[in-house]
């Protein structure tokens, strides 16, 4: 036996390599003995090995031609063993060599993983090799021998005092020499070796392709993330996945305001314009949950003189068009804010602006002739103008006198004349009484039927589209902020059917 | 009976290897005598005879007229031994066939009782329609058959050896039959079916019996010499896979193995221990016949159905499919490797 004598057993702090020799020596002899075991008696004798020591002279030949026998079937066995584990690491390799960028890596476990594979076959075919019984078995239903070798390697050491033994050992040395058992075990190239021949191929092509390329895989998945019909399919999803997460976040880090809802003497009553704004901007308690960052961008421009504000401070973006329009537009607001208190948002200031503008279609009117009239005046000015109005119109800060501050703020309110059809709108809106909505209704990506409850904006109004609901409202105006609630896979239409509308109107506007 | 063969304990002395091969010398002979008066039915007469020197006994299914009785007639001639038969009906006793105690008158004049042997006290008996008369009277064969023995009035009787029984019964007339008990069953070594001649076959035995030539049967063994027979028969050797696979056959005839999942199905009943015994002596027998000295898998797989048919049970569910039992065993066979 390999493992038969007994060995030394080493300290335990002697951790040599000796010891550890002897470590492994004993883990293999307890797990051949308990694989010993597990072996019904009558079959023990089916794995004996034999030596060739025992047996009868007249089987020496035998032994011989079963032990190569048997060095072909193992061999056939580790060809097959190590092709299949080729295969593996070959399938490993091509799909690492797809997807990595590291491929000197990838070769190298490769290469540790094969050598370890081969290692372990050889190992565990030398652990479960044949033994010569199972071989003459293998010969007898190969060559139909009718199990006559198997039971004279079985009976080899057996003294034939009867003569039955000695008639079974020669029937079965006559009968082998009438067969040719090398023929019958030849050594042959695996079953799965033309597999691993194109695999080898198709690693080899990926090598060279990879030498100045990087992983195709990765190429194609990053070529098919760029598609526009692959971000039409996602982007829908991300941005409703997002807004999701934005909201419960909201919710989670907000503090609950029992008096949020609350309408408080002296405020006004939101309006229908709340619902498309943000909500930092529509909830004054919820300043406290706004970053610092806008926190003081809002006390910058409420406490700072107009005109000498931070100039890297960049106004709302609701503002911009007002400032496009109207050289002045804050300074009204700024004033009015004073006058309620110091903690007034410059957004509330703009609701008010709205509700006072909604509320008296006649100083539209007028505000509208006031503006008219400073764009009049704006060129006689320009060669005198006051101090810091150049600034303010670059800044968007305002600075003037009472009227111009007047001015601005009905210039602010009919901002959104500039577009066609807007003081028809704001006609018909005037003519309509405006619910104040107390609770904010969400508008959902995905959720057409919430665009029912859009109120129309006379404020920023860039389009317009019909909505459902014609009763109460006909027509409903796309603004920056609803584009993004629009599915990206429908903004192109909704957007050509705009610039048609638009379009439309413009020739049935222009005096033919 | 008359042993004109004269080789009677010529051969025990010689080596065991000399006597297998005497052995299969005369038991080709035996098949060619038979051969004379029975057309075909080849696998049949092999049957009765590994049956014969293995020591057990065989049941005959056939229909009517397939020349069952004229195979035992006609083996008894051919191995020189004592023959009887037995016409099983229903109102057939158990002394008719193991005998019985009678009043007889001595030599001196005195009435004793002395015991009357009956038709079982033979070597080759044939049952002929076993399957018609009574569970008792059928039950009066067991005895004889696994003990070689009767007992009657608290006095065992031995059997002369070699006893052999050949029992027929007929597969079409159910009615008024009383089908053997599985303990009776179990005692026959190889249930065997006769099948219905050929065309060849049928022609022949036309040809044999229809023009008035007799045939003569010459005993080739006697009863001493297939005792000897049966002693070689036991030392030819088994390799430990041969074994190991009769193992695997009898336990997959069991419902109780949860891998057995045809067996679970459609059987009621395993086999017994004696379906493995069956096997492998059956097996020796078979090599030997065939010129060998060791068993095979082979002589395993051709035995299988004629050995374990008759033990095993079917349950209501294979009736009701028609499995049978050689369906059941070639496929329990075809799935142990």
């Amino acid at each position: 036996m390999l493992f038969g004598k007994t060995t030394e057993q080493p300290a335990p702090s002697d951790v040599s390599g000796r010891a550890s020799f002897y470590v492994l020596k004993d883990a293999w002899a307890g797990l051949s003995s308990a694989d010993r075991a597990k072996d019904p008696p009558n079959l023990a004798s089916l794995q004996q090995d034999l030596s060739g020591q025992n047996c009868s002279d007249e089987l020496h030949g035998t032994l011989g031609t079963l032990k190569v026998l048997r060095q072909r079937i193992l061999a056939n066995i580790v060809l097959d063993g190590w092709t299949e584990w080729s295969i593996c690491i070959l399938i490993g390799l091509i799909i690492a060599g797809a997807v990595s960028a590291k491929l000197a890596g990838v070769l190298i476990l490769a290469a540790v993983l094969l050598v370890i594979g081969v290692a372990v076959i050889f190992t565990w075919i030398w652990r479960t090799r044949l033994s010569t019984y199972e071989t003459a078995c293998r010969l007898d239903a190969a060559a139909g021998l009718q199990d006559r070798v198997s039971t004279a390697i079985y009976l080899c050491d057996a003294k034939d005092s009867d003569g039955i033994v000695q008639q079974q050992r020669h029937d079965a040395i006559l009968r082998l020499a009438k067969v040719d058992p090398r023929g019958l075990f030849p050594v042959q190239a695996p079953a799965a070796a033309s597999h691993a021949l194109v695999l080898v191929l198709v690693f080899g092509g990926l090598f060279v392709y990879r030498i100045n390329h990087r992983a195709p895989l990765v190429a194609l998945l990053q070529t098919t993330a760029r598609s526009s019909l692959v971000q039409s399919i996602f982007s829908p999803i991300v941005h409703a996945m997002e807004k999701d997460l934005e909201r419960t976040i909201a919710l989670v880090t907000l503090k609950p305001d029992p008096q949020a809802d609350e309408v408080r003497p002296g405020e006004a009553l939101p309006t229908a314009d709340d619902l498309w704004q943000p909500a930092e901007e529509k909830k004054p308690d919820m300043k406290d949950a706004m970053p610092q960052d806008m926190m003081n961008q809002d006390e910058d421009q409420e406490g700072k003189p107009e005109g000498q504000g931070n100039p890297n401070a960049m106004p709302p973006a609701d503002q911009q068009p007002q400032q496009g329009n109207n050289g002045q537009p804050q300074q009204g607001n700024s004033k009015q804010s004073d006058s309620q208190g110091s903690q007034q948002s410059l957004t509330q200031k703009m609701m008010d602006a709205l509700k006072n503008m909604m509320s008296d279609p006649k100083n539209k009117q007028n505000s509208k002739d006031g503006q008219q009239q400073n764009q009049q005046n704006a060129p006689q000015q320009g060669g005198n103008p006051p101090p810091g109005s150049q600034e303010s119109d670059k800044k968007g800060d305002s600075k003037g006198s009472s009227d111009q501050k007047q001015n601005a703020s009905k210039s602010a309110g009919s901002g959104a004349g500039s577009q066609k059809g807007t003081n028809e709108m704001l006609k018909e809106q005037a003519a309509r009484p405006v619910n104040a909505t107390p609770d904010r209704v969400a508008l959902e990506a995905t959720g057409f039927k919430e665009q029912t409850r859009m109120r129309v904006d006379t404020e920023t109004g860039t389009a317009r589209m019909a909505v459902k609901d014609g009763s109460a409202q006909t027509e409903a105006v796309i603004n920056g902020a609803e584009q993004e609630n629009i599915p990206a896979r429908y903004r192109l239409y909704v957007q050509r059917y705009f610039e048609h509308t638009d379009s439309g109107s413009k020739s049935s506007s222009e005096p033919h | 009976m008359s042993t004109s063969v004269g080789t009677e304990g010529q051969k025990s002395n010689q080596p065991l290897g000399q006597q297998a091969e005497f052995l299969a010398e005369k038991m080709g002979e035996v098949r060619r005598e038979i051969s004379k008066a029975i057309v075909g039915q080849g696998e049949v007469v092999d049957g009765v005879l590994m049956a014969l020197l293995a020591g057990g006994h065989v049941l005959l299914e056939g229909a009517p007229g397939l020349g069952k009785t004229m195979l035992v007639r006609t083996l008894a001639q051919a191995v020189a031994l004592k023959y009887s038969r037995i016409q099983f009906t229903p109102d057939l006793m158990p002394a008719d066939v193991i005998g019985t105690s009678m009043v007889q008158e001595g030599g001196d004049g005195r009435h004793i009782l002395g015991f009357q042997p009956g038709p079982v006290f033979t070597n080759l008996l044939l049952a002929d329609e076993i399957n018609r008369a009574t569970p008792k009277t059928q039950s009066a064969l067991l005895e004889a058959m696994q003990e070689k023995q009767v007992t009657v009035a608290h006095t065992s009787h031995q059997l002369d050896e070699p006893f052999f029984v050949m029992a027929t019964q007929n597969p079409l007339e159910m009615e008024g039959t009383y089908p053997l008990p599985e303990a009776q069953l179990d005692r026959f070594l190889f249930k065997l079916r006769v099948p219905f001649p050929g065309r060849e076959d049928l022609n022949d035995i036309l040809d044999r019996t229809t023009q008035g030539t007799t045939v003569q049967v010459r005993p080739v063994v006697n009863g001493p010499q297939i005792m000897d027979m049966r002693q070689v028969v036991r030392t030819v050797p088994v390799a430990p896979h041969v074994q190991e696979y009769v193992v695997k056959l009898t336990l997959a005839t069991h419902p109780e193995g949860r891998e057995n999942l045809l067996a679970s199905k459609y059987i009621r009943y395993g086999s017994s221990p004696r379906g493995a015994q069956t096997l492998i002596l059956g097996g020796k027998v078979r090599a030997l016949l065939a010129g060998r000295f060791n068993v095979s898998l082979e002589d395993i797989r051709a035995l299988l159905l004629p050995a374990l048919r008759h033990r095993i049970i079917l349950n209501f569910e294979a009736q009701a499919d028609g499995r049978t039992t050689d369906d059941l065993l070639e496929e329990i066979a075809g799935k142990i490797s």
